[in-house]
């Protein structure tokens, strides 16, 4: 018996800026509503990682496959439709509208190709409280707290309903107490059946939501693992720590 | 000399000038200020906006202004088919800056050229009833000839400013405009958005056309004096924003009206420059920021 296709199959994927190879060789996947944990060192590739995968960029070498279909070439929005979805390192909400109408966009879009035109306005207020955004509904998306924009920026990828969801350092810079606001609503996704990919910097949480963990050092995959496998695999420690 | 009916016929001119320069430059506030296109062909457009008024009524007597409002969609198709092209040949390859500039100064200049082979240099105009009369307020008067253009002006504004707001394609032009990444992540072409915004700039092209030819008489190559006014007007709105436009155009209508008025038509043209290079060095993203 051969194991189930994963939800996302990432083979041999190279990717380089000019003469700088960014990515090389790199084998990922993950099965659906599984949780993975993409670490790394700054600059090891993640982010470049993510934006292959969600087609910002096309990489040089390798394959790329979501849901058993070949999406390797294929633009950024229709893989968006596929059920790709992911959320940005530096999030940049559309500063000219309310959170609500940031999230209106979206859903009026994923509303358009279902052809399922059901209230888009209970449909965001919906997934504002899910976030825990829906007091500030009517805000304007320039005016937010880092935590807030932060949760904004998850809310706008979901409002895609992805299959895929993958965030990129959603907790880089907040306090304590709001990284576990953000890991509640990572798992609570998760609980619904999306697969994640969490990239982040922030080890007790990474270590907290991973079933399995993937680690990048300057382009390559370096380690593969569960958390505990991961802490205590001298690669990575030697990557963190620099010899 | 210097007197308040002068200054008060002077501001009132301006104004209306002013609201029919919102016409001129709405088209470019979506395709420069949103959509970071440089189309300096867009005068040109209405200059063929203005002769298919003056075609329709020298020949069948319609209103000027109702033809303008007409050929808006035809426009809207053309436009669309125009941004295709230039997306395929400049903007997919990333070229759009330099050849896309080109592509629009031949666009230009073909419309220019067509018009001269069918209908020469002369000047043609429209017959209407309202344009001889108009409104005398005290000492100020209001012609109509200016009054009819600001009053629609003064609409297509307001239903632009409206469309962007409330409407599923404006929130999306806005979107494509302040992230095209994150857009197309939502699963929305951007490249389909940038069409639709492409075409409805054009479009109001004709009925700017049709308010200019209602203004005063048009030959093919006046749409040069409008290139500059157009693209100061944008800037100064804080590119892109609908209602800075207005405000913007409205400010280039007084002040040149209130120059040609106590300095003398000549300088009229260098006005909107002038305004420009200021505002730019006081505040640089012009007198409403776009972000
Ligand atoms: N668009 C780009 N052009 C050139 N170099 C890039 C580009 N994006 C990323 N890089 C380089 O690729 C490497 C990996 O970057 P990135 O994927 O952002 O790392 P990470 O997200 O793991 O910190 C870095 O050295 C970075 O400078
Ligand atoms: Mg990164």
């Amino acid at each position: 018996m051969s194991a189930p296709l994963p939800l996302l199959q990432v083979s041999g994927l190279t990717k380089r800026f000019g003469g700088f190879v960014a990515l090389d060789n790199v084998d990922l996947h993950v099965g659906a509503g599984e949780r993975l944990g993409l670490i790394g060192p700054n600059g090891s590739g993640k982010t470049t990682m993510i934006n292959c995968i969600s087609g910002a960029l096309f990489n040089d070498m390798g394959g790329i496959r979501f849901d058993g279909q070949d999406i390797t070439r294929m633009l950024p929005h229709r893989r968006a439709r596929l059920g790709v979805a992911r959320s940005f390192q530096i999030p940049k909400p559309f500063r000219s509208m309310t959170v609500l109408e940031n999230l209106r966009v979206p859903l009026e879009y994923a509303a358009r190709a279902r052809a399922g035109q059901r209230h888009i306005i209970d449909e965001a207020m919906e997934l504002l409280e899910s976030i825990g955004l829906k007091h500030c509904a009517q805000h304007n998306s320039a005016g937010l707290t880092q935590v807030d924009m932060r949760k904004l920026e998850l809310a706008r990828a979901l409002a895609v309903k992805p299959r895929l969801l993958v965030s990129d350092e959603a907790m880089a810079g907040l306090s304590s107490a709001e990284v576990d606001e953000i890991l509640e609503i990572l798992l609570a996704l998760n609980k619904r059946g999306v697969a994640v990919i969490m990239i982040e910097h922030i080890m007790r949480a990474v270590m907290r939501f991973s079933q399995r963990i993937v680690v990048l050092d300057a382009g390559h995959k370096i380690a593969e693992g569960t958390p505990d496998e991961i802490v205590s695999n001298p690669d990575v420690e030697r990557a963190y720590l620099g010899e | 000399m210097f007197s308040a009916d002068l200054l008060a016929n002077a501001v009132v001119a301006g104004i209306l000038l002013g609201g029919f320069y919102a016409a001129v430059a709405i088209g470019l506030a979506i395709v420069f200020g949103q959509l970071d296109i440089v189309n300096i062909a867009h005068p040109a457009f209405i200059i063929v906006g203005a002769y298919i008024a003056y075609i329709l009524n020298s020949r069948f007597g319609f209103d000027p202004v109702l033809v303008g409002l007409l050929a808006a969609p035809a426009f809207f198709v053309v436009g669309a088919l125009i941004y295709r092209v230039y997306f395929l040949a400049f903007e997919r390859t990333g070229q759009e800056s330099l050849s896309g500039l080109a592509f629009f100064f031949g666009v230009m200049f073909i419309i220019e050229v067509v018009l001269i082979l069918i209908y020469g240099v002369d000047y043609r105009l429209v017959q209407a009833d309202y344009i001889g009369q108009s409104w005398r307020i005290g000492f100020v008067d209001f012609p109509f000839r200016m009054l009819v253009p600001f009053a629609v002006a003064t609409a297509l504004t307001a239903v632009i400013y409206t469309f962007m707001s409330h409407t599923f394609m404006g929130r999306a032009i806005q979107a494509v405009a302040q992230d095209r990444l994150a857009l197309q992540l939502m699963g929305a072409d951007p490249v389909r958005i940038k069409q639709w915004a492409f075409g409805l700039g054009i479009a109001t092209a004709a009925i700017a056309g049709s308010l200019l030819i209602v203004i005063g008489p048009v030959e093919p190559s006046v749409g040069r004096l409008y290139i500059g006014r157009a693209f100061a007007i944008v800037v100064l709105g804080g590119m892109g924003s609908i209602s800075g436009m207005f405000i913007a155009a409205l400010i280039l209508g007084i002040v040149e009206s209130m120059v040609s008025t106590f300095a003398g038509p000549s300088w009229s043209p260098a006005v909107a420059f002038g305004l420009l290079a200021l505002t730019l060095a006081l505040r640089p993203a012009g007198l409403f920021g776009r972000r």
